[in-house]
């Protein structure tokens, strides 16, 4: 059946965007935990609203979105029960051992994470995961003006920090 | 002049010919736009470096079959039980504080099972009576804890609203029960007696705009991922009906313990 078949393919190609989603949840919680749990949220709810998915938009913004959307409920709720994990707790974080092989990997991370969410967020749908600014801005739920201030805002900060290091100033 | 954001729109690849021309040919005029566009080119692809590793580090399994969990069975889908926690919250809030669309749902429901106050969770057009114990365990209340309590297999009708599949004994000790749903909104789950109440372990739902077809095949058969769950809890072999029998007088209570 034709429904069932294209329905059997978007959950092959989910799978296959798993560790990009992880990557994402990670650079969006920064903590390595809550992003597995936020991308274990976010695949169980995209699977019960397959039908809203439109095969025109690309199936990455879109889970992007519920990830991201999946993370704001989370911290939602954090609030409401005042519980609120403070960012501190990203101690443990991404970057750790899997990807620090060299510090130059470590200081663009560390880097990442001293940016304000908006910023951190637009650079790493469009410089990390790659998104048109079209497709940042709709997983941000912005005008396309927002996500490209945002986006040009998080790059100076970047390029101040790692510029600071790599040109020895 | 040309501004940062269309400098970094340009090495992202964002412009349009005429605005890339343009960019183009100041960057031939004045070196030192050459020198902007090539360090935004440079830091996107120190930030794509450095985030490239986490491609290759493996996926946890849970995430994988999460990703596949309704993959083995088009027509069923796993409803996500922390929505259902979250539309619940949103029913009682409307409880205590009545307003328009509380009542019409409640309407609904009312004329399920009149007269008895109850939690309910309306997913898509199924109307389930469900409410939410303290430690957030769904319980079912009303005609679907009746039919989980009362139906046997042997006895049931084309016309029950609640079609029992299996029942077995888990390895955690209890009685567990499929069900399903059929109607416009068909949905399977599985339920088990603990502390005397049926607890409402997982919910699937049918396919909105069902056609024919799979409306007969949620309606009487259980979903691999219900049927799947059922091979991971049980202790033994199904019940048979003297099995069920024996199960219901004792009130689904285990026998030893």
């Amino acid at each position: 059946m034709n429904t069932s078949g294209t329905s059997q393919n978007i959950h092959e190609q989910i799978v296959a965007l798993l560790p990009r989603l992880r990557r994402f949840a990670r650079n969006l919680t920064r903590n390595p935990h809550d992003a597995d749990d936020v991308v274990q949220i976010a695949v169980e709810r995209a699977l019960t609203r397959l039908d809203q998915w439109r095969s025109d938009a690309g199936l990455d913004g879109w889970m992007f979105k519920i990830v991201r959307n999946a993370w704001i409920d989370e911290l939602r709720s954090r609030a409401r029960r005042d519980k609120i994990f403070l960012a501190a707790e990203a101690g443990d974080m991404i970057g750790t051992d899997a990807v620090a092989s060299t510090t130059e990997l470590l200081s663009v991370q560390s880097a990442m994470a001293q940016l304000p969410d908006e910023q951190r967020e637009a650079v790493s749908l469009v410089l990390v995961e790659g998104l048109p600014y079209k497709e940042a801005a709709d997983v941000l739920d912005v005008p396309i003006g927002t996500l490209t201030s945002r986006l040009a805002r998080g790059r100076e900060a970047l390029q101040a920090i790692l510029g600071t290091q790599g040109e020895g100033t | 002049m040309i501004s940062d954001e269309t400098l970094m729109a340009y090495a992202d690849g964002e412009l349009d010919a005429a605005a890339r021309e343009a960019v183009e040919s100041a960057m031939r005029e004045d070196p030192r736009i050459e020198q902007k566009v090539a360090r935004h080119r440079a830091l996107r692809l120190q930030v794509q470096a450095a985030y490239s590793a986490e491609l290759l580090e493996d996926v946890p399994e849970s995430l994988l079959s999460a990703a596949r969990g309704a993959a083995s069975t088009p027509g069923a889908r796993v409803v996500n039980l922390r929505d259902a926690a979250a539309a619940l919250d949103r029913e009682a809030a409307r409880a205590r504080m009545p307003r328009r669309r509380w009542r019409t749902a409640a309407a609904m429901a009312a004329s399920v099972i009149a007269g008895v106050g109850l939690g309910f969770f309306i997913w898509g057009r199924t109307a389930l009576p469900l409410v939410r114990s303290a430690d957030g365990a769904f319980i079912a209340r009303g005609w679907l804890a009746t039919a989980l309590s009362d139906q046997l297999t042997a006895e049931q009708s084309r016309s029950s609203a609640v079609k029992i599949g299996l029942s077995f004994l888990a390895k955690s000790g209890d009685y567990c029960r499929t069900f399903a749903l059929p109607g416009k909104a068909p949905s399977s789950g599985l339920a088990c007696r603990h502390g005397g109440q049926w607890q409402v372990r997982t919910l699937t739902e049918g396919p909105e705009g069902s056609d024919a077809s799979e409306y007969r095949t949620a309606g009487s058969t259980t979903p691999a991922v219900i049927l799947e769950l059922v091979e991971a809890q049980i202790s033994g072999v199904p019940l048979d009906g003297e099995g069920e029998r024996v199960a219901r007088q004792r009130g689904w209570k285990p026998a030893d313990r």
